[in-house]
């Protein structure tokens, strides 16, 4: 692998909990420039996949590697700071500040603003960012909410902004769609398939009609392992991939 | 907007009140009670390093009166064994406290909760006892007497003039607070913010948390240690026994009655406690049952303490505007 076409190549990783393997032995190359979908049943391991990847939980082997430079044993922040944002499957944000400050406090994160004299709203450039988040995702609406008082797809949306603050060439995005209203949900794919032209986007969702729709390359887990990985249609027809969401014949009858 | 400015407003009422105190009770002829304020003051550092960890952290410390202390002995040491001027000797005591906060965070904010918690009483129980055993050098329990040096000696401004002591403290305590708000409303206090809210957010925007954490313990050690400082100038005394976890108490209970989160809430509560204490003790010796039971109360009907009680009606009136314009704005949206 040249690294240099993949945005990100994951090389014998390994995850156990216990006598539980979630993540068993596994080689994934992602794609740059594409829109990257990881789907699988329950327990797949697809979310202990991003965590690996993002430094939340340590890994037992492998190495995740990431324009050049091995991720495994390095803190979320620092993986963060390397420009690789993720969301989480269960949504939270800042729940004690506003919207506005939430980003604010994203956009300070990135870059490296941490002073303690200066009043955090006298920061035009930081200011200008926090507007332009606001109207990319159109939170601007809710801008003096609370954050602890949006609804869930509003905290899903907000969760998607403060990724985007970190300037991000790799985004996860963890069943980003899971909890929208039929409305949000299509203004949400929209955003991503746009964001998608300018950003790396690796995507996990049970929406087999959002992933069929706008992903480039699916990758079918199963178990820990991986299963297959192909463009929609070839998955759609994999016989292996049938077998793990619906069992074998023999199961049905 | 409204609601900032009321806030601010209160904020510079009760320092002008302050200011103006000694001239109100020279006047009325009750200046035996400036050295009460002026305790209320320095007691009030304390419970806003409480309130530093506490309310814009979420860390709870039971000791902090390890870094008072430590302040205390830095200024005695400094005046009675080094033979130090006030000021030297004031920043002596300041900078011993920041130091042991700053090894001593760098162990205890690996923990959070409960066990943060323990750390922290564990921490201030052995140099509370190492105090105690050190005696050639700290007094053990009889303490370190020293005589203040002159604040000013040009001047001629003597901390034996209660006046100019009281106008001392006054003027420290100001700097503190006001560093205070400076601090929550700068980028870091928002890191602060961010920590406490939620930690694996914060550390999933590509902030530090254990080092947010380290600097939040060591910029409330120094607070501490700014108490402790003052308050051997003001007793001319240091001792171990304001090491102990039972003064680190206190200082979480005045903090949470007056309400944490809030730059003034520590000096309320303080200030409430402390002249209940200084009325009733003297007629009722069992008062703290009443403080206990006032406290309960607090916690279970206001828990972001009485100055969280008055920015409640203060805020509430504007947040309901807003929280109704967003709605009008999203039922136009889904129309």
């Amino acid at each position: 692998m040249t690294g240099m076409d993949t945005a990100l190549s994951i090389k014998g990783l390994t995850k156990r909990f216990g006598g539980l393997t979630a993540v068993d032995n596994i080689d994934i190359q992602f794609p740059k420039g594409i829109l990257n979908a990881v789907i699988g049943p329950n327990g797949a391991g697809k979310t202990t996949l991003f965590n690996l990847v993002t430094g939340m939980v340590p890994a037992t082997s492998g190495r995740v590697m990431f324009e050049g430079n091995d991720l495994i044993g390095r803190a979320p922040h620092e993986i963060v700071s390397r420009g690789l944002s993720r969301t989480l499957q269960i949504k939270s944000v800042f729940g004690g500040m506003s919207v506005m400050d939430n980003i604010r406090i994203a956009v300070f994160a990135h870059e490296g603003i941490s002073s303690p004299f200066r009043p955090a709203r006298g920061y035009r450039a930081a200011n200008d960012r926090v507007e332009h988040i606001l109207e990319d995702t159109g939170l601007d609406r809710l801008a003096s909410s609370s954050a602890g008082a949006l609804s869930y797809g509003d905290v899903a949306l907000l969760e998607i902004a403060l990724a985007l603050a970190n300037k991000p060439r790799l985004l996860l995005l963890d069943e980003p769609i899971c909890g929208m209203s039929p409305s949000e949900t299509e203004r949400t794919v929209e955003r991503i398939v746009r964001l998608a032209e300018t950003t790396d986007i690796i995507l996990i969702e049970h929406d087999m009609e959002v992933v069929f729709a706008i992903a480039d390359l699916i990758t079918v887990m199963a178990q820990g392992q991986l299963l297959m990985q192909g463009t929609p249609n070839e998955v759609a027809g994999d016989s292996g991939v049938q077998e793990v969401y619906l069992g074998t014949p023999e199961d049905m009858e | 907007m409204t609601a900032q400015r009321l806030k601010w407003l209160g904020v510079a009422a009760v320092a002008a009140g302050l200011g103006l105190a000694p001239v109100l009770l020279k006047f009325f002829g009750g200046l035996f009670w400036i050295n009460v304020i002026a305790e209320i003051l320095i007691w009030s550092l304390l419970a806003a390093s409480v309130n530093l960890l506490l309310g814009y952290v979420g860390l709870l410390s039971f000791g902090q009166a390890l870094y008072f202390g430590f302040g205390m002995y830095g200024v005695a040491i400094g005046i009675s064994q080094f033979g130090l001027g006030l000021w030297p000797a004031f920043f002596l005591g300041i900078a011993a406290a920041t130091a042991m906060a700053a090894v001593a965070g760098a162990i205890a904010v690996r923990l959070t909760w409960h066990y943060f918690a323990i750390i922290t009483v564990v921490f201030s129980l052995i140099f509370y006892f190492v105090a105690m055993s050190a005696k050639s050098i700290t007094g053990g329990d009889d303490g370190l007497s020293f005589s203040a040096p002159p604040l000013w000696k040009a001047a001629g401004w003597l901390l034996t003039d209660r006046t100019v002591q009281y106008y001392f403290i006054y003027l420290v305590c100001a700097a503190c607070f006001t560093g205070m708000a400076f601090l929550i409303a700068s980028p870091l206090g928002m890191r602060f913010n961010a920590v406490r809210d939620n930690e694996q957010r914060a550390s999933l925007i590509g902030i530090n948390v254990y080092y947010t954490r380290w600097i939040a313990f060591v910029i409330s050690g120094l607070l501490a240690g700014v108490g402790g400082a003052l308050f051997a100038l003001f007793g001319r005394y240091a001792s171990a026994s304001y090491m102990f976890y039972h003064v680190s108490g206190e200082a979480v209970v005045w903090a949470i009655v007056g309400g944490i989160g809030s730059l003034l809430g520590p000096l309320v509560g303080t200030a409430l406690l402390i002249l209940f204490r200084e009325l009733v003790s003297g007629l009722w010796e069992n008062y703290l049952i009443a403080v206990g039971a006032f406290v309960i109360l607090v916690v279970m009907f206001a828990p972001r303490g009485i100055v969280g009680i008055f920015s409640d009606l203060v805020e509430g009136r504007d947040r309901r505007k807003a929280d109704a314009r967003a709605a009008l704005r999203n039922l136009a949206e889904a129309e």
